[in-house]
């Protein structure tokens, strides 16, 4: 029995070398950071895991050898072991020894903070961009400066700071902004603004997804930041904002895929919700407005507080997309 | 002599005599005990089988084996019977049984009340039962229950999953007080403090610790009760109106996270009476293990917002709770050290007991090192509400607390029922069960990290993802495998071996007296001169002998 411990151990090890393997560092560390904050808190984490894995191996180490060294043998079962009732000395050293261990984590974590908490500043002569992120059942709504407005994706700019304002509205519940390679959790809660930021390091699509429970559809409640080229970022973001105001934006897809397709289908087949397609409401702009607006049974108010820009993106999708049987 | 009129009629009349019956009305400890530890059973089985609908449900990403609604009511229900209605009355059952008989006390203090306190936990688990067919489907907010969402998730059940917590609290507390008086007053002669056995003062702090944060759950959950039911009279927690859904997660976690402690601290009571006796050996340190009790009792009321990491506190509170959880790390450690010292030049015999005790102490300190993790409330921001945490607590909960309460049942059931559960089929339960779970929980950590959140009832389908879920699922069958055995084990113990009072040569008061004992206990209780009374008795038995 005393080589399960170290059968699963073995098991466990190996495990975690495939993971490695297959996929950077499968799992054995947060995943590969891509702003300095995440990066901040991927080396408190193997600063930690140095004492860790050495008191782990300690701890396992003793248990084995003493279970192996002293188990019965030959010896009869009421034979006494050794009658030691303790020592002061040892209890000393095993309260003292995590103290100074602890104290060293508790140290080292004070000590990345400011890396973590300390939002960079902008280049010289530029403002930091600010994004309002806003938690809906079951979407992420990202507000620029300029009022352009996308859901569920957020562009942002390669190599500068973006702070990030996340809420929720406070008739909706808890949700959690997170993307692993770009920082920490922070809670979108409803009537409540907390910060947070990043600053990408190289461009991709960064992908996370919400981290509290907020009902329903939770699971699929997934966000990506695509992080492009600062021109690139620019251009974007004039062009959408011209297109947002004449009403040719991708808004309305984007609304459709995140506050819709989740109950109705991608495909306005239904699901959760009832089908889309030919449906009478989708041609009358008016009541479909406040059904976004207010919803209705199950339906959540997921346009309680769009903008008319954002309403009106969504209606004319509708009603392109799913009018007169499409 | 004038004949007492009372004389003739029975002392217990004789409807309550019935095998049936006697068990309705019974207020002997034993009996209450091993009423709460079969109830606990079911609830486990209950519960147990919820983990597997889950573990089902997640083997590959995009499945329907329950739905995305009943994927919520699973969990919460999972995880509130696990904890509410599994491990702190299979604990309150243990503690029933054994206290007196270890203290040498002929019942509990309050053994009316005792009834009580049973008879409210059972009904609290008919109302949790009977919740799953309510009005839209059992609660479905996870057990932690955070509003807005459970404040105006539509449905009774979560009205109902408030009551049966209300019903609970107040059996806790009943049991909590029974607890407190019955060790504070009923020791035997010469038992002092520090002779008390160590599963007795695990229970005292248990006891204490229920008794402070019970009311502080049942005041929050009465907010939430009137703020679902007359919301247009009461704002506590939803902001519409001017309430904050931050304080509900203080009131919850103040108790919470005790509530944790509360779940371990009768298993490290147990494993520090399991050690001792299959090494034969005094426990290492009996002070420093005792004391670490109460420390660790103490410091867990000052941690709870390290649950909360993530809801913005600032960083001096954060900082604040995070040095306070690392605190604790040193009373636990402690035990850990001791447990193994106990080990070091003994006798050790690897019977079913002592194999989850070992098994106990190698997984437990897994469930501590991620908890320093946890504490470091940076590294938090990345793992909280993953499955980092998932994997973290059923390491602490499991590998802890119900590998260590499988262990005390192995230990203690030749004293309940006066036969031994099999060793051979213990043994094959405690490699299927050890195994299984290392197999279900390790890869969790790895998920979290990876960046998969707890509660979804399903998952973006990356190659890694599926693989480590894969392997999780499989683990859990090896696990409810090996729970399979062990209730085979349980039912066949009905023709095990008899094996007399004291089979394991024991140190402690319970075993002086009869398998299973007489309703009275004790026809007499040796004077108490150490925490080892028994060995005490042997060791003159010896000496005497030797003339």
């Amino acid at each position: 029995m005393r080589s399960k411990p170290i059968i699963a151990c073995a098991a466990v090890a190996s495990l975690a070398l495939a993971g490695s393997a297959l996929a950077g560092n499968g799992g054995v560390a947060p995943v590969a950071p891509a702003s300095p904050n995440a990066d901040a808190i991927r080396e408190s984490y193997w600063f930690v895991s140095i004492f860790a894995g050495a008191i782990f191996l300690l701890v396992e180490g003793v248990l084995i050898s003493f279970v192996v060294r002293y188990r019965r043998r030959r010896r009869p079962r009421s034979a006494d072991g050794a009658q030691i009732h303790g020592s002061t000395r040892l209890e000393l050293l095993w309260t003292l020894g995590p103290v100074l261990i602890l104290s060293a984590i508790a140290v080292a974590v004070f000590a990345k903070l400011p890396e973590l908490e300390d939002v960079p500043a902008a280049a010289a002569g530029e403002e930091n961009l600010v994004v309002e992120i806003t938690g809906v059942q079951y979407y992420w709504q990202f507000r620029y400066p300029n009022g352009v407005v996308a859901i569920d994706r957020l562009r942002a700019p390669e190599g500068r700071p973006v702070e990030l304002r996340v809420t929720a509205p406070d008739w909706d519940v808890i949700h959690s902004w997170w993307i692993p390679a770009l920082g920490g959790k922070t809670d979108a809660i409803p009537g409540t603004v907390n910060s947070t930021w990043f600053r990408a390091d190289r461009g991709g699509v960064f992908e996370g997804q919400c981290a509290e429970l907020c009902a329903l559809y939770h699971a699929k409640m997934l966000a990506a930041v695509e992080v492009m080229p600062a021109e690139t970022f620019d251009t974007w973001l004039a062009e959408r904002r011209v297109a947002q105001t004449a009403g040719t934006s991708q808004l309305g897809e984007e609304q459709y895929e995140g506050a819709c397709a989740k109950c109705h289908g991608l495909a306005g087949e239904g699901g959760y919700g009832p089908l889309l397609e030919g449906n009478a409401i989708i041609g009358d702009a008016r009541t479909l407005e406040r059904l976004l607006r207010e919803g209705r049974g199950l339906m959540p108010p997921v346009g309680r507080d769009w903008d008319d820009e954002q309403m009106r993106a969504m209606t004319e999708y509708l009603e392109e997309r799913f009018a007169d049987g499409g | 002599m004038a004949v007492d009129a009372r004389a003739a009629e029975p002392l217990v009349p004789h409807w309550q005599r019935g095998r049936f019956a006697s068990w309705l009305v019974t207020v002997d400890h034993k009996r209450i005990g091993i009423l709460y530890i079969a109830t606990a059973g079911f609830f486990f089985a209950l519960s147990g089988f919820l983990a597997m609908l889950i573990r089902t449900q997640l083997a590959q990403a995009d499945q329907g084996v329950v739905t995305g609604e009943s994927y919520n009511e699973v969990v919460t229900m999972h995880g509130t019977g696990m904890v509410f209605f599994v491990i702190v009355p299979i604990l309150a059952g243990l503690g029933n049984f054994l206290v007196p008989l270890m203290i040498g006390a002929r019942d509990v203090a309050f053994p009316r009340l005792n009834a009580l306190s049973y008879w409210l936990y059972a009904f609290a688990g008919i109302v949790f039962v009977l919740s799953f067919f309510a009005a839209g489907g059992a609660a479905n907010t996870g057990w932690t229950a955070y509003p807005p969402l459970s404040a105006i998730v539509p449905g009774n059940g979560q009205d109902l999953w408030i009551l049966s917590l209300h019903i609970l609290t107040i059996s806790s507390a009943l049991g909590a007080i029974n607890f407190v008086v019955t060790i504070h007053n009923m020791r035997t002669r010469g038992m002092t403090w520090m002779r008390l056995p160590l599963f007795v003062w695990s229970i005292e702090v248990y006891a204490l610790m229920l008794l402070i944060v019970l009311p502080v759950l049942s005041a929050g959950l009465t907010l939430l009760l009137l703020e679902r039911q007359f919301p247009a009279t009461f704002d506590f927690f939803v902001p519409t109106d001017g309430g904050s859904p931050i304080l509900y997660q203080h009131v919850f976690w103040f108790f919470g996270h005790p509530e944790v402690y509360i779940m371990i601290l009768p298993a490290f009571g147990i494993i520090s009476e399991i050690i001792p006796v299959f090494s034969r050996k005094p426990i290492f340190g009996y002070k420093a293990i005792a004391l670490s009790s109460v420390a660790i009792g103490f410091f867990s009321l000052l941690v709870w917002a390290h649950h909360m990491f993530t809801v913005g506190l600032p960083n001096y509170l954060n900082g604040w709770f995070m040095v306070v959880s690392m605190v604790i790390a040193v009373p636990t450690g402690i035990k850990i050290f001791n447990w193994l010292a106990t080990l070091w030049r003994g006798n050790i015999s690897l019977d079913t007991p002592m194999l989850y005790a070992l098994g106990f102490i190698s997984v437990f300190t897994i469930g501590g090192l991620s908890g320093i993790y946890l504490a470091a409330f940076p590294i938090d921001w990345q793992v909280h509400d993953t499955y980092y945490v998932v994997a973290h607590f059923h390491y602490v909960l499991f590998g802890g607390s119900i590998l260590a309460i499988l262990g005390g049942l192995f230990y203690w059931w030749p004293k309940l029922f006066g036969r031994l559960l099999s060793e051979r089929l213990g043994k094959w339960s405690f490699a299927l069960v050890f195994i299984g779970f290392n197999v279900t929980f390790f890869p969790q950590h790895l998920l979290g990290l990876l960046g998969m959140p707890r509660r979804i009832y399903t998952y973006r389908d990356e190659p890694l993802w599926e693989a480590y879920n894969l392997v999780s699922t499989l683990g859990s069958y090896l696990m409810g495998l090996g729970l399979l055995v062990l209730l085979v084990a349980i039912v066949k113990s009905r023709n095990g071996r008899r094996v007399g009072n004291d089979p394991w040569q024991a140190d402690t008061l319970e075993w002086y007296t009869t398998s299973p004992p007489p309703p009275h206990n004790f026809d007499s209780v040796p004077y108490v001169s150490s925490a080892r009374p028994l060995y005490d008795l042997r060791r003159r038995l010896k000496e005497r002998r030797g003339f």
